[in-house]
């Protein structure tokens, strides 16, 4: 057997390896190849056409392009932050209750088991401007007279859409960071305690520190699937009111499907893909460096 | 004596704010869902209703009855979306926890070289986007002419899947003892009977939620299903819900109760597994 031994994972490996080479490596390498030819699905001939790098140079002089991929960085500058600073604030309101902290935790993860298409139709309901729950409520309570338009004007849709991303994630970084405040040994704390820390030190060198590699995998399982807010985005304003909501993905979205231009909607998908390789490779390597910080065996 | 007071005074304080910010903050989470609950039996008229009708007048389930007595009156097929979702959420997570369970083990039990960089590969094909992703599947599988059939989607979302599923499945392995294994093969098991006599039942209610975590992500899944599928032979629940607001008005009552009908597999579900979820995506966070 042991002559084996370096066989066996690699065995054991071998029908994700594949699975992911058939549906992942190979269409990509396909659309890669794409991305050098003018393709549009209505003239297949065009997909043997070789052009060089045509499409990437008039992306980098598409505005709309540009709007585009800023708009997507801040909208995950944003949201990630935010749900990290939310999440680890109702991590411990969680843990500091005494009763019923199985029914809270359960109540915590509730958005968890929303799909991103319904956290869009769901917010879309909510933000309608005239039969929306926000509006009603703002009106009923006489904060503002005027219905607002929350999903027609640019900017007030960015922030609907920014809410919706944060309340739908916010779950995630929650239930991982409450799980670090659990396992978490008590004397490291009394023992500040007697120290002398305030709550804010103790916090800031005890706690926090300890806490860190759990907020790192939720980053981590964040950054798998930052492009979740595609679906939020299709749904709740499809990137209106005149592209004021357009990001990444949803404009590769329309360029490939509704303008039928595959080669350059192809050039643009691996703008996002790089993107979402960035974000991913990043904190995997905080995760890595957190773990072994805390001694851990990876 | 005064000091004695004013502190008591303080932490009771502090006690009504920190209720006051926990209410606040569940109210948040949960006023969404409840919402769409509720508006899922209220008449249009009242959802339409200016100004605002708070109170429910009449609580009727027309919406649900609608929705399930076929194309005519309901106005969209959910029973046949509803199979489509069940078969093809079910087929791609057996394979991807069969295919999870082999590499999970690896990961768990085996050192090679590379071994991290393997890792952070399988997970870097999880990144692409499903919309990126969509382009050339699309284009391949009109070729392969399995564009809108169930196929296609199942092989998408194992693929969707696996990486995942690996994550999570070797964290489990990693929680059971080396040992017990070991000694299993000291007793004349081969590593084989060694791995599902011992470890499969010991790790079994991990798999089982990472089964479940794989079996929502079909369940939810949008971007893909959308470009893959087009006709009702393969169109899942998600992409049905955007049947409503294809046509001139939205039907808001009805997307609700569609929205109810989604959320409740996935409600139940998810809090069968919360308790190991948590812990395979957490193991090895603290201890190895």
């Amino acid at each position: 057997m042991k002559g084996f031994k370096p066989s066996a994972p690699f065995l054991l490996l071998l029908p994700a390896m594949i699975v992911l080479a058939a549906v992942v490596v190979v269409p990509l390498l396909l659309s890669l190849y794409s991305s050098f030819t003018p393709f549009r699905l209505t003239r297949p001939e065009t997909f043997y056409v070789f052009i060089g790098i045509r499409n990437y140079l008039s992306i980098l002089s598409n505005t709309d392009f540009w709007w585009a991929f800023g708009r997507t960085v801040l909208l995950l500058t944003i949201a990630l932050n935010l749900e990290m600073l939310l999440g680890l604030g109702l991590a411990m309101l969680v843990e500091k209750a005494t009763r019923g902290q199985r029914i809270l935790r359960t109540l915590m993860m509730f958005p968890m088991m929303f799909s991103p298409i319904l956290v869009g139709f769901q917010f879309k309901f909510m933000f309608n401007d005239n039969i929306g729950l926000v509006n009603n409520a703002l009106q009923s309570l006489g904060i503002t007279r005027d219905a607002i338009p929350w999903l027609i004007e640019g900017h007030l849709a960015f922030i609907a859409i920014s809410i919706a991303e944060i309340w739908s994630s916010t779950a995630i970084f929650a239930i991982l960071i409450l799980a670090g405040l659990l396992a978490m040994p008590k004397e490291p704390i009394e023992a500040a305690r007697v120290d002398g820390c305030t709550p804010w030190q103790t916090f800031r060198y005890v706690t926090w520190p300890f806490v860190m590699p759990f907020a790192y995998i939720a980053m981590t399982i964040r950054s798998l699937d930052v492009a979740r807010a595609y679906d939020i985005v299709k749904i709740m304003t499809d990137g209106g009111p005149a592209g004021r909501t357009e990001l990444l993905w949803t404009l590769v979205a329309r360029t490939a499907y509704s303008d039928g231009r595959m080669g350059m909607a192809n050039a643009m998908a691996y703008f996002s893909i790089l993107l979402s390789i960035a974000f991913t490779v990043y904190f995997f390597n905080k995760l890595a460096a957190a773990r072994t910080q805390i001694g851990a065996e990876w | 004596m005064d000091e004695n007071s004013s502190a008591r005074l303080k932490r009771r304080l502090l006690g009504i704010i920190y209720r006051i910010g926990l209410f606040l903050a569940m109210l948040t989470i949960c006023l969404p869902g409840l919402w769409i609950v509720l508006s899922s039996l209220r008449p249009t008229v009242e959802i339409m209703a200016k100004p605002p009708v708070w109170i429910p007048q009449e609580i009727s389930f027309d919406a649900y009855v609608a929705m399930f007595s076929g194309i005519g009156k309901g106005g969209i097929p959910v029973i046949e979306y509803f199979r489509n979702s069940l078969i093809i959420s079910v087929t791609s997570t057996v394979i991807a926890v069969a295919i999870g369970m082999a590499g999970g083990y690896a990961f768990a039990r085996y050192r090679f070289r590379g071994k991290s960089s393997v890792f952070l590969g399988l997970m870097l094909t999880r990144t692409v986007p499903g919309i990126a992703l969509s382009l050339p599947l699309f284009f391949l599988y009109v070729r392969l002419g399995i564009i809108d059939t169930h196929f296609g989607l199942i092989l998408a979302y194992v693929a969707l899947n696996v990486p995942f599923t690996i994550w999570l499945i070797d964290g489990f392995f990693r929680q059971v003892p080396k040992d017990l294994a070991e000694a299993a093969q000291i007793d004349g098991c081969t590593r084989w009977q060694a791995f599902w006599q011992v470890e499969f039942p010991l790790a079994g209610p991990g798999i089982a939620s990472a089964a479940i975590f794989a079996f929502l992500t079909c369940w939810n899944e949008f971007a893909l299903a959308s470009q893959l599928t087009r006709s009702v032979s393969a169109k899942t629940l998600p992409v049905g819900l955007l049947d409503y607001t294809a046509e001139f008005t939205i039907d808001w009552r009805g997307m609700c109760a569609l929205a109810v009908v989604m959320i409740i597999p996935a409600l139940t579900l998810t809090y069968i597994v919360q308790k190991h979820l948590v812990g395979g995506l957490t193991s090895g966070a603290v201890k190895g």
